[in-house]
């Protein structure tokens, strides 16, 4: 090999990595290729202080320190009245910044004010010049050049009625910008063009004829303005999904087309038709026109059109509505403001747009239905509207009491009761005439409400940080459902119309047979999911948006509609439907529902009565029960075929499944281990014959808290496979032969009383460990023939085909560790590593275990998520630096604490929200409070918190409080570093994104796996491993297809008896261990513990750079001398020399990438 | 080979400057990477131990983590016989460590690259070895000496990880009598010291430099601060609170000052929000 030797000022230089990061010598990992994600990652700097970095100062807190002159000087009245009113109204004066923070953000600059205006004036000016056409019928569209099309699906084609395009009546602004309701992002200014009242007809109510005559006339207007050089961009959108309401976007043109769209409405002349006439139990649509077939029926047995009508009216309505609401926020003057805050909860929630959303506009009338009602004062701020119309919307059910805000309707207006009948959420207008709730369904409504209810829960508690659960952190469908499903082929549903006979809402909602059928689809999946569901919310298909020379998408091009499940735990996994008696009157009802899945079945209690049973023997079965009920329901009732539905509510737990014949993720072996455990447990507590007796047996095993990855299983061990042991005849690995399969210790440890016969000595008390290790060992195989194997730290115990790793304890252990006798006689007692290294394994671990345990007991998915959230880590090369403590942690922070959400249902809901959690939490300047068993109080949080803030620079990067550890973060002392930090966080992000996108479209190629290739760019040394050596090879991501042969036998375990396996012998982690203590302070070493074959090598961004010789800092180095100067450099030959040989059997090839450094 | 040692020929000893020796290591002989080892003849002024004898004692840097005691020994007879070596993880004085422990109870040793104190029966061996030249690597596996690593090695020891159970009691049993004697002989000592401080028939007590120190002051540091806590107490006590009306007022202040700083707190913390843009809802 040709070695050059570089002089100490080059081999810096050439040690540059051809990264952009390469001048900054703090960054240790090189970050990937991409560079856009990181502007998304918070920036997460700057742990000790260190000299050479000043621009992470800036961000650090500091305490402040007021002088004492200003703390203490006289008080005026108003700032002694703003200091009570921000102690009083909020929880601390933070919040009430905060929003004021936020409005900041949203509103809209003077600036892009100005802009908005001059443009709307352009606009108008253009819009009043539009040129009379002569007058043709309605279906002839020769008129029109072909460069522009009518946004309007014309089915059915026939229509009478005469059009003639000629200039507006009038244009007006509407909407939220002239109410100054308007927020960033997306904004969007109204503009109403009032259709000249000759070119409408009174009777163009009638079968559509308005709403075509409105889509030529906008039409006309855009076949005018295509020619204006003025305008940036034209499309047609239509209003909240409505096909009969279209639109006509406008943009500005150059630099400014995104920054805001002007929607142009047509309107009819106010008053131009009789409101009456809209009456939601009148038909203005003749089934005759409709269908085409000549039926004459009595107008009088035609069916109500309430939808249709509605939409009309809601024409007419536009700038009374603007008046009113101008009327209202004139008497308050935090209207504005409080609409803003409302505006923005909504869109975090992904409920303020597309069909029958919760938009703006209802925001307002809300609030001021609440401000003319006098639910609350002109005088409040926004922070307390919001908060009042969250406690209204959470304690008022509009589905059944709905609300006007007619204050003395006249008599033509409908009664609420006839509202009811015909829609399912009633929130009527100023005029008493319009619902303006039409278009949403009760399962909005309801998860309006769900979200209402939810947010009070949280502003209340002191606990939580409710500015950032409330308003900053989004909710979209895939994260705050449990399971999430998709109809994908929304062709099928107009089958379904016809199936459930849909006719007549077919022609209220002009043949839009998604928005007719969505309806019945929501009561049909409610009435079949019932009790194991909290809420059933579906997605609001969005606007949609074409380009005016192209013909309006039909309904079918909508994207997949998306249904969200938020499960009852307790209940969505059972696999038997019980139904009434076989002779009650309900029986009916229910084998009308089931079909031929319903049963009669006798039950133990002696009932006969009518059952559904669905499969499911594990629990990853069973938490796909709600999938088997929503597919053979939508196929019964709806026709709805399987294959158009796409359930994505167990995607991701593919990457832990582990059973054979029956696909499990783990809960039935983990079970099993608990249960082998437990048994243990009793056998050492009835041991006799001890010396002294034992106070308590604690797991303190991932496996014995439900939270190990791949948990265990029982083995049954083929020993020809097996060397001997000469002695005790154990097994032994064999030379040459694979290595034998992984045995994993289940930790187990077993305090004994406090006696005065304890020596006051660690040596001494680690001499009678051992004694209790062999005395316990003997008793063991000589009761219960259990193989053992006593050693100085542990006693292996080999049982049920499983080995746990009982460790005796000593309580007063540490505390002798501690203490020590000074030159003086004095008495010290000092903290040191060995003491809190025994007191984490024999006090903190089997705490958290149990604690965990517990927690799984009340979520029975919190083990899973754990387990998808460490093969993640382990996976991405992580799980040294988040620690499997810690990761259990951060997940039972998720069910603890999960505000915004409520506690994860689903593994994947929950994998997800640990990916968001990771990517968005701000660490630096955060505590993570983890209240396991709700043992700390708000006055707890407020110290954690503030202790926190006082010592930041000296506590560790990630800071994670439990209950028993208020200030250190005892699990994430060790690690991670800032920079490992910093790389978990953008790499969760990533995931998190590509995750996301993938579950939630079906076009994009369905492998979660994705997530779990960590890149292998960014590494300088790869170390291949031979895949026969590596013991936990069926685990890997990517698992092997051929089988590799490990001495384990099909067939029963025995209980006991039988030769002590191989336990607890893995090449790999004595590879990994010897490298780091070997080269520990020149690079960096990763491996997936689950199953990787590549150890990956990163140099510390310092190693290279030469030192001077130094007798203690000469390890894996070579001197260079110049002149009388001798410095040492690392003799990267020999070390990589040194990966082969150390690994000699285990590494197959060592792989430097030169590319990226050179030696 | 290195082009900071070109000048020296080959077969020469390159010697750099501070008198340390560069020779090679290479573990096998077809090996294509050397280590550089640095070996000097022990020599610290403060130090005059039997342990190390100055004219005897090679100190060898940077061996590598495969080089146990006993190859290093193998690996420096060529030099002359060697008496024992001694590995350690820095280079430092030689420490006594307390009472003799089995070789399983020993805490696990770091396996990382080591120093080391070669000594040898002859102090020729001594210069021979830093005569040694650096193109003729010493070679740590060779023929009839193979050194395993990797699979091999972690096989064997895990053969090795097992102890019979009754040869670890005997080690148990020995070490534990061995520390009741010593308490035993600790106790012993105590009485003594205590008979001493005895008046004798004439009513002299003997006053001695006892290393304990006096009983009347309390033994620990716990106990120390036991004691100045509940000075600390009782001085509380004895305080009267909002009694006159001058300290009621200072309570009034202290609860405005409190606010205010609470209030400068939360502002600077929003203008640091602010500044890492953390306001934007989407």
């Amino acid at each position: 090999m040709k070695y050059h030797k570089k002089t100490s000022q080059t081999s810096r230089s050439t040690m540059k990595r051809e990264t952009p990061h390469a001048e900054d010598t703090e960054e240790m990992i090189p970050s990937e290729p991409s560079h856009d994600e990181e502007e998304n990652v918070a920036p997460v700097k700057a742990k000790r202080s260190k000299p050479e970095e000043t621009e992470g100062e800036a961000e650090v807190f500091h305490p402040v320190k007021l002088s004492r002159s200003d703390l203490y000087r006289p008080p005026t009245a108003e700032e002694l009245n703003q200091l009570k009113e921000a102690e009083s109204l909020f929880h601390c004066s933070l919040l009430k910044m905060q929003m004021e923070e936020l409005l900041r953000e949203v509103v809209l600059s003077e600036r892009r004010k100005q802009q908005i205006d001059c443009f709307i004036q352009t606009v108008t000016s253009l819009l009043q010049t539009v040129p009379r056409s002569p007058e043709v019928e309605l279906g002839d569209l020769s008129w029109l050049s072909g460069a522009v099309k009518v946004p309007f699906l014309l089915i059915p084609k026939a229509s009478k009625g005469k059009f003639h395009m000629a200039p507006p009546a009038s244009v007006n602004l509407i909407g939220s910008y002239p109410l100054g309701t308007c927020i960033k992002p997306s904004i969007m200014v109204d503009l109403a063009v009032t259709i000249p009242a000759d070119v409408l007809h009174p009777k163009d109510v009638l079968n559509q004829r308005y709403p075509r005559k409105r889509a030529l006339y906008l039409a006309g207007l855009a076949q005018h303005l295509t020619s204006s050089s003025e305008i940036g961009t034209m499309r047609y959108s239509c209003l909240h999904g409505n096909r009969l309401r279209p639109l006509l976007l406008l943009t500005p043109p150059g630099k400014d087309s995104s920054s805001f769209t002007v929607r142009v409405h047509a309107c009819p002349p106010p008053g131009f038709f009789k409101p009456s006439r809209f009456h939601p139990q009148r038909n203005s649509i003749r089934t005759e026109w409709y269908t085409g077939l000549s039926k004459s029926q009595p107008e009088s047995s035609e069916p109500p059109t309430p939808h249709y009508n509605s939409s009309i009216l809601g024409d007419l309505l536009p700038r009374a509505h603007l008046q009113f609401l101008s009327a209202v926020s004139s008497q308050c003057s935090a209207f504005a403001d409080g609409v803003a805050l409302l505006k923005v909860w909504l869109r975090q929630r992904e409920l303020d747009q597309g069909t029958g959303c919760f938009n703006g506009f209802l925001a307002s009338m809300l609030l001021a239905y609440l401000l003319t009602t006098h639910r609350v004062s002109n005088s409040m701020t926004a922070y307390q509207l919001l908060r009042n119309s969250l406690n209204f919307l959470a304690s008022t059910d509009l589905t059944v009491n709905g609300i006007s805000l007619a204050k003395d309707p006249d008599s033509t207006a409908p009664a609420l009761a006839d509202m009811h009948s015909a829609f399912q959420v009633v929130f009527v207008d100023p005029s008493g005439h319009l619902n303006m709730c039409a278009d949403m369904t009760a399962c909005t409504y309801k998860q309006v409400q769900h979200e209402a209810s939810l947010s009070m829960q949280f502003w209340d508690d002191p606990t939580v940080d409710g500015f950032h659960a409330l308003l900053m952190t989004p909710k979209p469908m895939i994260r705050t459902s449990d399971h999430v499903f998709q109809l994908c082929e929304l062709v099928k549903l107009q089958s379904s119309c016809k199936k459930l006979n849909l006719l007549s809402e077919l022609m209220d909602h002009s043949g839009n047979y998604i928005d007719a059928a969505l309806p019945f689809i929501l009561s049909l999946l409610q009435r079949g999911l019932d009790q194991r569901i909290h809420l059933l919310t579906h997605s609001l298909s969005p606007d949609p948006e074409w380009s005016v020379e192209s013909e309006a998408p039909k309904h079918k091009a909508q994207p997949p509609l998306s249904f969200g499940l938020i499960l009852r735990p307790e209940l969505a996994a059972s696999v038997l439907e019980r139904g009434p008696p076989a002779d009650s009157p309900k029986a009916a009802e229910f084998r009308q529902l089931w079909g031929s899945h319903s049963e009669l079945r006798r039950f133990q209690d002696g009932a006969i009565t009518e059952a559904v049973l669905w499969n499911g023997e594990t629990s990853y079965e069973k938490r796909l029960v709600p999938r088997q009920i929503i597919a053979h329901l939508l196929q019964l009732h709806a026709g709805i075929p399987e294959s158009s539905l796409r359930y994505v509510g167990a995607m991701v737990d593919d990457v832990i499944k582990m059973g054979h014949e029956v696909p499990s993720t783990g809960e039935e072996q983990s079970l099993k281990v608990v249960q082998s455990y437990d048994d243990l447990s009793r056998k050492l507590w009835r041991l006799e014959g001890l010396p002294l007796s034992i106070t308590s047996v604690q797991g303190a095993h991932p496996a014995l808290r439900y939270t190990q990855v791949f948990p265990p299983v029982p083995l049954k061990l083929d020993y020809s496979f097996f060397d001997r042991e000469k002695i005790s005849r154990s097994l032994v690995p064999k030379e040459g032969k694979p290595c034998p399969a992984y045995i994993t210790p289940v930790t187990v440890i077993c305090h004994m009383e406090g006696s005065g016969k304890w020596p006051h000595d660690h040596l001494a008390i680690r001499h009678i460990r051992a004694a209790f290790h062999i005395s316990l060992g003997e008793l063991l195989s000589k009761q219960h023939r259990y193989a053992c194997k006593p050693c100085p730290s542990h006693l292996d115990v080999w049982k049920d085909g499983l080995a746990f790793r009982i460790q005796v304890a000593y309580h007063r252990e540490p505390q002798v560790l501690r203490e020590s006798v000074n030159a003086e006689g004095l008495l010290v007692v000092r903290d040191n590593e060995d003491a809190q290294a025994l007191e984490m394994a024999t006090v903190h671990r089997p705490l958290l275990t149990s604690t965990l345990h517990g927690l799984q007991q009340q979520h029975p998915c919190f083990g899973a998520v754990c387990r998808l959230a460490k093969r993640w880590l382990g996976a991405q090369l992580f799980s040294e630096d988040i620690t499997e403590d810690t990761a259990d942690l951060l997940v039972a922070s998720l069910f603890l604490q999960p505000a915004p959400f409520i506690p994860p249902g689903s593994p994947q809901v929950g994998f997800l929200r640990f990916l968001h959690l990771l990517s968005s939490f701000d660490w630096r300047n955060n505590p993570l409070v983890v209240n396991l068993n709700n043992q700390l109080t708000a006055a707890d949080y407020t110290e954690i918190k503030n202790d926190f803030m006082a010592s930041r620079e000296s506590l560790p990067v990630m800071f994670i409080a439990t209950p028993k550890d208020k200030k250190l973060s005892l699990w994430t002392k060790q690690a991670p570093s800032v920079q490992m930090l910093q790389r978990v966080v953008m790499v969760a992000a990533e995931s998190l994104k590509v995750l996301e996108s993938q579950l939630m479209d079906g076009n994009q190629t369905q492998d979660v796996r994705v997530a779990l290739r960590p890149p292998l760019d960014p590494y300088d040394v790869l170390i291949h491993l031979n895949p026969k050596q590596v013991p936990l090879l069926s685990q890997a991501v990517d698992p092997p297809a051929v089988k590799i042969s490990r001495g384990v036998m099909s067939g029963n375990v025995a209980q006991s008896g039988g030769a002590l396996p191989v336990i607890d012998y893995n090449p790999v982690s004595h590879y990994l261990a010897e490298l780091r203590e070997a080269f520990g302070d020149l690079a960096l070493f990763f491996c997936d513990p689950y199953g990787g074959t590549v150890i990956t090598v990163l140099w510390k961004p310092k190693a290279f750079n030469p030192v001077p010789f130094k007798t203690s800092q000469m390890f894996a180095r070579q001197v260079e001398v110049t002149g009388e100067e001798v410095h040492t450099v690392p003799n990267i030959e020999a070390i990589l020399e040194d990966f082969r040989v150390m690994g000699k059997g285990l590494v197959k090839s060592v792989e430097p990438r030169t590319e990226r450094w050179a030696f | 080979m290195a082009p900071s040692k070109k000048k020296h020929a080959s077969g020469q000893t390159c010697v750099i400057p501070g008198g340390f020796t560069v020779l090679s290591l290479q573990f096998s002989p077809d090996s294509p990477a050397q280590h550089k080892l640095c070996v000097k003849e022990h020599k610290v002024r403060a130090e005059r131990s039997s342990h190390r004898p100055m004219d005897r004692t090679l100190f060898v840097l940077n061996i590598p983590p495969y080089c146990s005691e006993a190859v290093v020994k193998e690996l420096f007879s060529q030099f002359g016989a060697v008496q024992s070596v001694e590995l350690r993880d820095h280079p430092g004085a030689f420490q006594h460590s307390g009472p003799k422990l089995a070789t399983f109870f020993k805490p696990a040793e770091k396996k990382g690259f080591k120093v080391g104190y070669v000594i040898f029966q002859n102090s020729s061996s001594v210069s021979a070895a830093k005569s040694h030249p650096l193109d003729v690597p010493l070679v740590v596996s060779a023929g009839q000496h193979p050194v395993s690593t990797g699979v091999q090695k972690w096989i064997q020891q895990y053969r090795e990880s097992f102890i019979q159970p009754d040869k670890l009691q005997q080690t148990v049993d020995s070490f534990m009598q061995d520390y009741d004697k010593r308490k035993e002989e600790e106790v012993e000592r105590q009485k003594r010291e205590a008979e001493e401080q005895q008046e004798d028939e004439e009513g002299w007590v003997k006053v001695t430099r006892g290393n304990k120190g006096a009983k009347a002051r309390p033994h620990s540091e716990a106990a120390n601060q036991r004691t100045l806590q509940k000075e600390i107490v009782k001085k509380k006590r004895k305080e009267l609170m909002n009694f006159y009306t001058w300290q009621h007022k200072n309570t009034q202040k202290e609860h405005i000052a409190q606010l205010r700083k609470k209030f400068e707190e939360d502002k600077q913390k929003i203008a640091l929000l602010r500044a890492q843009r953390k306001f934007r809802p989407y």
